[in-house]
C-alpha cells in the first residue's frame, strides 16, 4: 500500500451540532484505495497529527467524509476550518475491517464510532451484504448521522443511554443483546465494532457468546501515524506461545480480530 | 553546484543529514515517502541483545512544541534485526548507523562484535535511553563508564564509533571528553531530555511510565547549546540532534559545531522532513554563496565581553 501527503481542500462543512462536524474534502487519490476501518493523520495548529476514521469514500467524486468531534484543541481547530480551507493529511493508513466472506455485517458504534462504521454499512450496501447497524448515543439530541443510515439499506437500531424517543432506551450494548436474542442466526455473520473500548470489550464478550466472529477498532495515542515511532502500542495476543505483544495501532491496527486484543480496562 | 557531501570520521556522507533512532523503524515505511538513496544516512531503532517489549500505552504525550515519548526501546532484538532488517536497510543506498543498548557493558561488546562482521557503516551506542531502568542511562551518567565502555567496544570492532550522549547530566561536555579518551569517532548529541506531562483531571501522568523523553523544537536551543560547548571541549566530530525541522536548523547546528545531524520528531509530523531539509539546505548555500556544506561546521563566533 503507498501512502502519501496530500493538501486537500474542504468542499462541504456540514455541522452537526455545537461539538461535531462532518467534512467532505477533495482527496481523489485516498478515495481510490481506502476501505472501511482505515483513517487519515491531519494536519491541525497543534504540533502533531490527529488520527480520525474515515467516514465515506466516493471514488466517482473523488472526495472523502470525516465526521469529527471536538475533544481538545486540534479537533476545535479542525471543526472550524470552513469551505475552500486546506487541510494536511496522510492516508490512507492502517488495516481496516475484513468483510471477505461475510453475509450478514453488524456493525456496532459508540460515539464517534458511529461514523467510521457508516463506510462499513455503505459498502456492504454496495456489495449486497446483509447490513444491520446499531448505534449508540447518550441521547436523542447528542445523536448524528441517524439520516445518512437510514438513507443506506441497512437496517438500524439507534440507541439513547438517556432512554428519550429512539429505536432503543439504554446502551448499544444492551441494544446489541435484546438484537441478536430476537435474531434468527446466520452463518458468516460479523460483527464490527467502534467506540469506548469498554464498550467495544463488552461487544466483544457478547459475540463470543453467541459464537459469532468480532473485529474491533482500537484507539491509541498516535504521533507518525504510519510505525515508525512505536508509540501507539496496542497489547496484543500472541498466535502460538503463551503472553502478548505490543502491535502498532496505525500498522497493524488500528482493527484487530476481537479475541486477540487484551483489554487495558 | 552546492556540495553537500561531508565526512564523519573517514566516512564520507552523500550529505549532513541522517534520520535520528526510532523515528525511522529500520527504513520499510519511509521507503513509500521518498527515495532513501538520498539522504546522507539511516539511525536504525535502537537494538537490545534480546527482543524487548516496551512501555505500557499511552507512550506519547504532546507538548507546547515537541513531544514526549516512553516507549521504552521496543525492538524485535539483535539476532532477529541482523537475520531480518539489516539485509533490507543495507540495500537502501544510503549510510547505516546502528544504534545499540545493553543492559550491561557485556551486552553492548556482544553486539559490536557481531556488527563488526556485517556492511554496516557505523555503531551508534546509545549512552543516553531515559525510558530503560537499567543499563544505558546509568553508563551514560558516569563519565569513567563511558571511557571504559567505549575503550572495550574499540577493542573488539573496527567499526567507527558514535557515543550518543544524554543531556541528562550536568556537563554533557564531559561526557564527550570520555568518549573521545575512550576512542569514540564521533559523538552524537543529544538524546531526550527526562519530562513528565499531566492530566489535572485524573491528577495522573499522561504517559504510563510517568517520565518520558521530550523531543522536537521545544529541544534545540538546549541541544545547540550543548553542541556549542561540546565543539570546545573535544576535537572528534560532532554530530548534532534535537528539534531539527529545516534546513536552516541543521545550518544552525553546524555552525555551533556540528559536522553533521540527526533528523527525528520532525520524521513524525512530515514523513517526507529528510528529503525536505536536503532540498532547503542547497536552496540555501546559494543564498548565502557558501558552495561546500562543510564550511559552516564551528564557524559560531561568540560575542565578548
Ligand atoms: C484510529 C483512530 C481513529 C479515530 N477516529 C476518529 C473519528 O472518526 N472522529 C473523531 O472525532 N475522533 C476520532 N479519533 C479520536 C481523535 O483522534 C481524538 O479525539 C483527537 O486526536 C483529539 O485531539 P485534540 O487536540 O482535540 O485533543 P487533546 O486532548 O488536546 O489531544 C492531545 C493529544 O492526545 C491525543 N488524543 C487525545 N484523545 C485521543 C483519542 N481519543 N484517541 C487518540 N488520540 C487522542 C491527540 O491526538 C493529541 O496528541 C480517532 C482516533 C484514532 C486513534
Ligand atoms: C519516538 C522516539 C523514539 C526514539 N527512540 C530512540 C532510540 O531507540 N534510540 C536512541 O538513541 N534515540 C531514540 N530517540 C531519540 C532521537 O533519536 C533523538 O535523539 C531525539 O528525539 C532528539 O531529536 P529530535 O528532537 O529531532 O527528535 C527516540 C525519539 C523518539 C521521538
Ligand atoms: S503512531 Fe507511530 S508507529 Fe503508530
Amino acid at each position: 500500500m503507498r501512502t502519501i501527503e496530500f493538501n486537500c481542500p474542504i468542499i462541504d462543512h456540514e455541522s452537526i451540532n455545537g461539538q461535531t462536524v462532518v467534512l467532505t474534502l477533495e482527496a481523489p487519490a485516498i478515495a481510490q484505495i481506502a476501505y472501511p476501518g482505515q483513517f487519515v493523520n491531519l494536519t491541525s495548529n497543534q504540533f502533531l497529527r490527529r488520527p480520525i476514521g474515515i467516514m465515506n469514500a466516493d471514488p466517482a467524486r473523488g472526495s472523502i467524509q470525516l465526521g469529527i468531534r471536538i475533544a481538545g484543541e486540534g479537533t476545535r481547530f479542525l471543526a472550524k476550518r470552513k469551505k475552500g480551507d486546506i487541510l494536511s493529511l496522510l492516508g490512507p493508513l492502517g488495516r481496516g475491517f475484513n468483510l471477505e466472506g461475510a453475509r450478514r455485517v453488524i456493525t456496532v458504534g459508540g460515539g464517534t464510532g458511529v461514523f467510521p462504521l457508516y463506510f462499513v454499512q455503505k459498502v456492504c450496501q454496495a456489495r449486497d451484504l446483509e447490513g444491520i447497524a446499531v448505534c449508540g448515543y447518550r441521547s436523542l439530541g447528542d445523536s448524528f448521522l441517524t439520516d445518512q443510515y437510514k438513507a443506506l439499506t441497512c437496517q438500524t437500531l439507534f440507541a439513547s443511554e438517556e432512554g428519550d424517543d429512539m429505536d432503543f432506551s439504554g446502551h448499544a450494548v444492551a441494544a446489541l443483546d435484546d438484537l441478536l436474542a430476537k435474531l434468527p442466526l446466520v452463518p458468516e455473520t460479523r460483527i464490527l465494532t467502534c467506540g469506548p473500548e469498554k464498550m467495544m470489550a463488552s461487544v466483544a464478550a457478547l459475540a463470543d457468546e453467541y459464537g459469532i466472529s468480532c473485529q474491533v477498532s482500537l484507539e491509541e495515542r498516535m504521533a507518525c501515524g504510519i510505525g515508525v515511532c512505536l508509540v501507539c502500542a496496542c497489547k496484543i495476543k500472541r498466535g502460538d506461545e503463551q503472553g502478548a505483544e505490543y502491535q502498532r495501532c496505525c500498522t497493524e491496527g488500528p482493527v484487530f480480530n476481537a479475541e486477540v486484543v487484551e483489554w487495558q480496562i | 553546484m552546492a556540495d553537500l557531501t561531508v565526512c564523519v570520521g573517514n566516512i564520507p556522507f552523500a550529505n549532513p543529514v541522517i534520520a535520528a533512532s526510532g523515528t525511522f523503524g529500520f527504513g520499510r515505511e519511509m521507503r513509500n515517502f521518498q527515495n532513501l538513496g538520498r539522504i546522507g544516512g539511516i539511525c536504525s531503532k535502537g537494538l537490545t541483545l534480546l527482543p524487548r517489549d516496551g512501555n505500557p500505552a499511552p507512550r506519547v504525550a504532546e507538548t507546547a512544541s515537541g513531544m514526549l515519548n516512553s516507549v521504552g526501546l521496543q525492538n524485535p532484538g539483535f539476532t532477529s534485526f541482523l537475520a531480518n532488517e539489516l539485509p533490507f536497510m543495507i540495500d537502501l543506498g544510503c549510510r547505516i548507523i546502528v544504534n545499540i543498548a545493553g543492559n550491561d557493558p557485556e551486552e553492548y561488546l556482544e553486539m559490536c562484535r557481531r556488527l563488526d562482521a556485517t556492511s554496516v557503516d557505523a555503531i551508534e551506542l546509545n549512552l543516553s535511553c531515559p525510558n530503560v531502568k537499567e543499563g544505558c542511562m546509568l553508563i551514560g551518567s558516569n563519565p569513567e563508564m563511558i571511557e571504559k565502555l567505549v575503550a572495550a567496544a574499540r577493542q573488539v570492532t573496527k567499526k567507527p564509533l558514535w557515543a550518543k550522549l544524554t543531556p541528562n547530566v550536568t556537563s554533557i561536555a564531559d561526557m564527550a571528553r570520555a568518549a573521545e579518551s575512550g576512542g569514540a569517532d564521533a559523538v552524537v548529541l543529544i538524546n531526550t531530555l527526562l519530562g513528565i506531562a499531566i492530566d489535572r483531571k485524573l491528577r495522573r501522568p499522561i504517559l504510563r511510565n510517568n517520565i518520558g523523553g521530550l523531543s522536537g523544537p521545544a529541544i534545540k536551543p538546549i541541544a545547540l547549546r550543548m553542541v556549542a560547548e561540546t565543539y570546545r571541549a573535544v576535537s572528534i566530530p560532532i554530530v548534532g540532534v534535537g528539534g531539527i525541522m529545516s534546513g536552516n536548523d541543521v545550518l544552525e547546528f553546524m555552525i555551533a559545531g556540528a559536522t553533521a545531524v540527526e533528523v527525528g520528531t520532525a520524521n513524525l509530523i512530515k514523513p517526507t522532513a529528510c528529503q525536505d531539509i536536503i532540498d532547503e539546505i542547497r536552496a540555501i548555500m546559494e543564498l548565502d554563496g557558501v558552495s561546500e556544506v562543510g564550511q559552516y561546521t564551528g564557524t559560531l563566533e561568540l560575542w565578548n565581553g
